[in-house]
């Protein structure tokens, strides 16, 4: 088993000019074993994959995909058809009933829970519904993120601040401010500013845009975009009839639609 | 420095003077924030946690300064059995012999008479009364035969009878009313004593983990997000485990003293008590290494419970 080198936190450059720009490359440098782009083989692959919860029927049956570096793929399905059991096998959160999940070449079944955890601080992860801790501020949960990486007190401070503004959300106006003072869609911003903090090579998001307006989603979208242009992974899922799935504006030209459909894929 | 996170530090907004380069450091300095951050609450679980390691500590401390547990010679059941003669007279072998053979006898000891008399004269009730009225009267040679520790009374009734049969015996002083009587309470106090330990033993064991659930107050949110975020599983633990390790260090400390104050204030009384009944009991209190044994292992015990709820919040 390859070792998975832990993220350095060998930033030094300017987070306020481009905030896109200082969030997105780095994570190219910082990472390699996510990042190497000279490497072809796809990122991500699920070789039969099932899921399964006790006697119920299988919650995922045999996924056979692959998804390659940069590409940015859109998990669209109905209300339980599994996408978010999807994404948290994906993340390594809960280990497949059958079959193997591999990021990098690497089994994640197979993978000491430390490894596994220092994978994941590569990764950003947004769960679906409230993820945010109560009781510390919108850029302390931010922040939080880039502290489990490694980053200093004042460094994780600045990405949280910079990942914040690249989402939209003003710093100055509701960075102090308390999670809960936060209204849904921006809590939603601040858990994506979150996911993006450490400069990951991949994104798994689940649920993104259901409590976004149209505006905000499209924008959001944008952003994501750049990432995924500039090599990073992005995987959104959505449900079938959400807002901005109907419409295929905002979503960029190269989206992979992957459709779920009672556990299976439907394409 | 870009050191080890720590994570639970209560960060706050800019300039904030805690130090996110520690982690045991802070690991210990959150614990102990949690620990000591609710007096009351502390108090409470640490004096409820104390109660049930003092009794269990009680328990223990007593059967060790009791042991080897074994039925004191007067509730073990026992005969005098007369030779119809003297040395020289019959065989005495030969009568020793036969009521070894009997069933439920454990041994038959000769007691010769100037042995008798010299055991008659240690009991000082016999002296004051004048012990030397009986030298005239020569003794007979007897046997002191004991029988196997729990043998049911029925057993031994019918041992006196068959050994009354044997040739040469001409007595067997036996009562068997009083084994009869002491062979029920045993029984009775050994059918309570299990009917009593059993729900004790549940109690202890659901309000012990009633304690540790509050002990170790896992946040759950916290250990989501951070597992999420890719936090060292170990490293989410620690402050579970410090907490849980000092909180039951604080309690066996005082449940050790709650044990002290109780063995001084009835240790006297249990002494007489155990002098009077002939039973086994080690004067001794226990070495102050014990104490400092039983509280490492209680600190041990907090650190495992901390540990493993912290596991099952990172599974959940």
């Amino acid at each position: 088993m390859r070792t998975i080198r832990r993220p350095t936190s060998n930033f030094t450059g300017s987070y306020a000019a481009d905030p896109s720009a200082v969030l997105a490359p780095p994570s190219l440098r910082t990472e390699p074993y996510l990042s190497d782009s000279s490497v072809q083989a796809p990122l991500l692959t699920c070789e039969a994959v099932e899921k399964r919860y006790g006697e119920f029927r299988p919650a995922l049956m045999s996924l056979d995909f692959a998804i390659g570096r940069g590409e940015f793929v859109l998990v669209q399905g109905p209300a339980g058809c599994g996408k978010s059991v999807l994404l948290r096998l994906l993340a390594g959160l809960e280990a497949p009933s059958a079959g193997a999940i591999k990021i990098a070449g690497e089994d994640l079944a197979r993978m000491r829970p430390r490894a596994l955890a220092q994978l994941r601080r590569s990764m950003g992860i947004l769960p679906p519904g409230y993820s945010l801790l109560r009781g510390r501020s919108v850029v302390e949960n931010v922040a939080l993120a880039a502290w489990v990486a490694g980053s200093t007190l004042e460094e994780g401070m600045r990405r949280s601040r910079a990942a914040l503004e690249l989402v939209g959300l003003d710093v100055q106006r509701y960075g102090a401010a308390g999670c809960d003072e936060l209204a849904s869609g921006q809590q939603q911003c601040a858990a994506l500013a979150r996911a993006l903090v450490n400069r990951p090579a991949l994104l798994l998001l689940d649920d993104l845009l259901t409590p976004l307006d149209e505006a905000t989603g499209a924008r959001l979208i944008g952003v994501l975009d750049q990432f995924s242009a500039a090599g990073v992974t992005v995987v959104v899922a959505m449900r079938t009839g959400a807002a901005l799935t109907t419409s295929p504006a905002p979503w960029p030209a190269r989206t992979r639609i992957l459709r779920l459909l009672d556990g299976k894929v439907a394409q | 420095m870009a050191g080890p996170y720590t994570y639970l530090a209560a960060a706050r907004w800019e300039g904030c003077p805690v130090s996110y380069t520690t982690s045991r450091l802070s690991a210990m300095s959150e614990a102990l924030r949690r620990t000591f951050g609710r007096p009351i609450e502390f108090g409470l679980v640490v004096a409820s946690s104390a109660t049930m390691l003092a009794s269990l500590a009680l328990v223990a401390l007593t059967l060790w300064r009791a042991l080897p547990l074994e039925q004191p010679p007067w509730m073990r059941p026992q005969a005098l059995v007369l030779a119809a003669g003297a040395q020289g007279e019959i065989d005495l072998a030969a009568v020793q012999s036969a009521l070894r053979r009997v069933a439920t006898v454990a041994s038959a000891d000769f007691l010769a008479r100037d042995a008798a008399l010299a055991e008659l004269a240690q009991r000082k009730s016999l002296s004051a009364i004048g012990l030397t009225d009986l030298r005239p009267n020569p003794l007979p040679d007897a046997f002191l035969v004991r029988f196997v520790a729990g043998a049911a009374p029925e057993a031994v009734e019918a041992a006196v009878a068959e050994m009354r049969k044997v040739k040469n015996v001409e007595s067997v002083e036996y009562q068997p009313e009083l084994y009869r009587r002491i062979s029920l309470l045993s029984q009775l106090a050994g059918r309570v004593g299990l009917l009593l330990a059993a729900p004790l033993a549940a109690a202890l064991v659901i309000g012990f983990s009633l304690a540790a659930s509050l002990w170790v107050h896992v946040d759950r949110d916290e250990v989501r997000v951070l597992n999420l975020l890719g936090a060292d599983p170990s490293v989410m633990r620690r402050p579970y485990v410090y907490a849980g390790a000092t909180s039951l260090l604080v309690a066996a400390a005082l449940a050790w003293w709650m044990v002290a104050a109780a063995s001084a204030w009835l240790d006297p009384m249990i002494g007489s008590a155990a002098q009077e009944y002939a039973l086994r009991w080690a004067a001794q209190a226990p070495p102050i290494w014990v104490g400092a044994l039983f509280c490492l292992g209680a600190a041990l015990l907090g650190a495992v419970l901390g540990s493993l709820a912290a596991r099952v919040a990172i599974r959940r």
